[in-house]
């Protein structure tokens, strides 16, 4: 595949009358969410008002980031986007079963993605009409390589917007992990996942990109009869991080377990929206989030779980606590049941705690370090959370991503 | 010889509540002295006092530990420095796991002393081999720490930490307290094998049957937040026969 074909630039979503064009004329008749849009509420884009950004549409190389050493770690392929832009050579050479393609050149991809992803989001429409890169990646029987996709990058004004559409076929099996590490102004990844009948995802996001970057992450995904997905992300990076997932069940007896860890210090802001429409019947779906936050930081958990009139026999669970470690840090939580099926099994709840000061004493009364004690609870409090990973070689690139959040501790 | 823990005209508070009001206790080094006293007399505020808890303020006195004070301590460098406390109520720690405490606590002291932390497989056998003789089954350790232990199997684990630690000052608040009579006899066993010329221990207890089995040097009554009698270990038979009634709390 040529790489130009991977590379549309704004021009040609002008001059095109197709999908990209009419989501160019979204984003610029909305713009960013102004502070009166609901789901917006808690998560306020002032600091990118007014600012300006410029798309990179060339692949610049650059020193590999650490997501590139996580992959090697795990033997996966690898592909690597810097400033939003996919290496060329990456889409070479995919292993057997993975075919990738460009999305700029399929209307009806682009127009089955848009669907899926979160409507009314900035990034659904602005990404969508930038697209640094946009590829499929289509996924046929069992790949037992797990895929990496790799997003580096710099540039403070440097915006990224990759659109990546990754289609399992019935019965396929993919392990997708994603790895974050940009210090550009505005990551803006833009990601439809639509999984086919009896298929499987195994997935993971490690999101840390710099302490001065905006990180919007708007997601979709479909899931077929008997379809299943095990996504988990890790959220410590960026300024102001937002990772927004929406998922369709689409199909009777899919299931899905997404879960969250995110970890703020400083001024950080992270934010986890999720929306589970459960629009059929006999699906299970299963959010289990933690957020550890320090300092000034904030963190948001908005949490939707539709259930529609038909959708009997779903059960739909999310549980989303909170540890502060500051008296300034604050949290916004907000987990939210629509039910309109009369036979299904929901619950929901949300809690916010400190360290336990018994417990800390318990631990420095036997000689532990204070920051060694308090390292110990927050991973206590995670590691719940982190066991819920059913696939241990992509668990096993997250976990350092949280020790090493927790080594950074302040010795108090 | 200098005393291994000095008490001096302690002074306490919890919340602005007085609670110790001026307890003097020497302790030699070797000496096992027990503290014995109504529910409510401030034994375990005194135990918390010693090991630095957060929130038991020292309104007075003093306390030192071969001759240093340890009110600027905090309980960690306290522990470090040889204090252990074994807790009337011992903490669950949902989500820490046994064996990495247990390691954490070990290798703490190691890494202060400049020495090499601790080799894992060796120190799993030393772990094993105590645990053993105190009744300590390997499901038991590899759980969280003390989530789910009944409890009987927290005092055990107290002491099983004791002996990990080799403190030079124990300190042991009500560690008969839930015990059947089997059990009362293999932790005061896994006692009495710690006793040691260079190790000290204070026992608090609310009944003289712990006595029996940890035979004392001295006993003291403390009631009210003071030492109201100090005498050898007839006196904790004395009390056992009379109650605390006759001890003079209204002073
Ligand atoms: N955290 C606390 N806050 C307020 N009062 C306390 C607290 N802990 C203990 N006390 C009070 O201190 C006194 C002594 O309690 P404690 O030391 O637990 O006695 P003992 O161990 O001898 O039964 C009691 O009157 C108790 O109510
Ligand atoms: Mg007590």
């Amino acid at each position: 595949m040529p790489a130009s074909m991977t590379l549309p630039d704004l021009a040609s979503a002008t001059a095109n009358s197709g999908v990209r064009s009419s989501a160019l004329a979204n984003w610029q008749a909305t713009g960013w969410p102004g502070p009166r849009v609901e789901s917006w509420r808690f998560t306020k884009l002032a600091l990118l008002e007014g600012k300006t950004f410029a798309p990179a549409h060339d692949f610049a190389d650059q020193p590999a980031g650490a997501g590139m050493d996580a992959a090697e770690s795990i033997g996966a392929h690898v592909l690597r986007f810097v400033n939003g832009v996919v290496d060329p050579s990456d889409i070479e050479n995919a292993p057997e079963g993975v075919n990738i393609s460009a999305l700029a050149a399929d209307e009806d991809a682009m127009s089955h993605l848009r669907q899926m992803v979160p409507p009314a989001h900035p990034v659904s429409d602005l990404s969508l009409a930038v697209m640094s890169a946009g590829i499929i990646i289509d996924i046929k029987g069992r790949v037992d390589m797990p895929l990496m996709l790799s997003f580096e990058g710099d540039g403070a004004t440097t915006s990224a917007h990759p659109v990546v559409f990754v289609r399992l076929f019935e019965g396929s099996y993919l392990q997708l992990a994603e790895w974050h590490a940009s210090t550009a102004g505005l990551s803006a990844p833009l990601t439809g996942i639509d999984i086919a009948a009896g298929a499987r995802l195994e997935q993971v996001k490690v999101q840390t990109d710099g302490q001065a970057t905006t990180h919007l992450a708007a997601t979709g995904v479909t899931l077929g009869a008997g379809a299943s997905i095990d996504g988990f992300s890790l959220s410590t990076g960026g300024r102001l991080a937002r990772l927004e997932t929406h998922v369709c069940f689409a199909g009777e007896g899919a299931d899905c377990n997404l879960s969250a860890i995110y970890m703020g210090r400083g001024e950080q802001h992270q934010d986890i929206t999720t929306y589970m429409d459960h629009a059929v019947p006999n699906c299970t779906s299963n959010q289990i989030i933690r957020g550890v936050l320090d300092d000034r930081s904030r963190g948001v958990y908005q949490g939707r779980v539709h259930v529609a009139p038909d959708a009997q026999k779903t059960d739909g669970q999310q549980m989303a606590r909170a540890l502060l470690l500051s008296r300034k840090a604050e949290v916004d939580a907000k987990p939210e049941l629509e039910i309109y099926a009369d036979d299904v099994v929901c619950a929901h709840g949300a809690t916010v705690g400190e360290l336990d000061a018994t417990q800390l004493f318990y631990l420095t009364s036997r000689g532990i370090p204070k920051d060694v004690a308090r390292a110990m609870l927050i991973e206590a409090f995670l590691i719940d959370t982190i066991e819920t990973i059913s696939n241990e070689t992509l668990a096993a690139i997250l976990r350092p991503v949280a020790q090493a959040w927790m080594a950074e501790q302040e010795t108090l | 010889m200098t005393a291994l823990l000095e008490i001096r005209d302690l002074h306490a508070s919890v919340g602005d509540k007085p609670i110790l009001k001026g307890i003097s206790l020497t302790i030699n080094p070797g000496e096992v002295h027990a503290i014995m006293g109504p529910n409510g007399s401030g034994k375990s505020t005194m135990s918390y006092v010693l090991a630095g808890r957060d929130g038991y303020e020292v309104t007075g006195g003093d306390i030192l530990m071969n001759g240093v004070s340890m009110l600027e301590m905090e309980p960690d460098e306290r522990a470090r420095a040889g204090m252990f406390l074994a807790f009337q109520y011992p903490v669950e720690l949902p989500g820490v796991g046994g064996m990495s405490f247990l390691r954490a606590a070990v290798n703490a002291r190691h890494i202060e002393a400049g020495e090499d932390e601790v080799d894992q497989l060796g120190f799993v056998k030393l772990v094993r081999g105590k645990a053993r003789d105190l009744g300590i089954d390997d499901a038991m350790l590899k759980r969280a720490v003390n989530v789910g232990f009944s409890g009987g199997e927290k005092k055990r684990y107290e002491i099983l930490q004791m002996a990990l630690l080799e403190p030079t000052m124990a300190v042991l608040d009500e560690t008969d307290s839930g015990l059947d009579v089997d059990a009362l006899r293999i932790v005061s066993e896994g006692v009495n094998l710690l006793r040691d010329p260079g190790r000290s221990m204070l026992v608090i207890t609310h009944y003289q049957r712990l006595l029996d089995h940890i035979v004392p040097d001295y006993v003291h009554i403390l009631a009210g937040g003071k030492i109201r009698k100090s005498g050898s270990k007839e006196l904790a038979l004395e009390v056992e026969e009379s109650g605390y009634a006759g001890i003079d709390d209204a002073a």
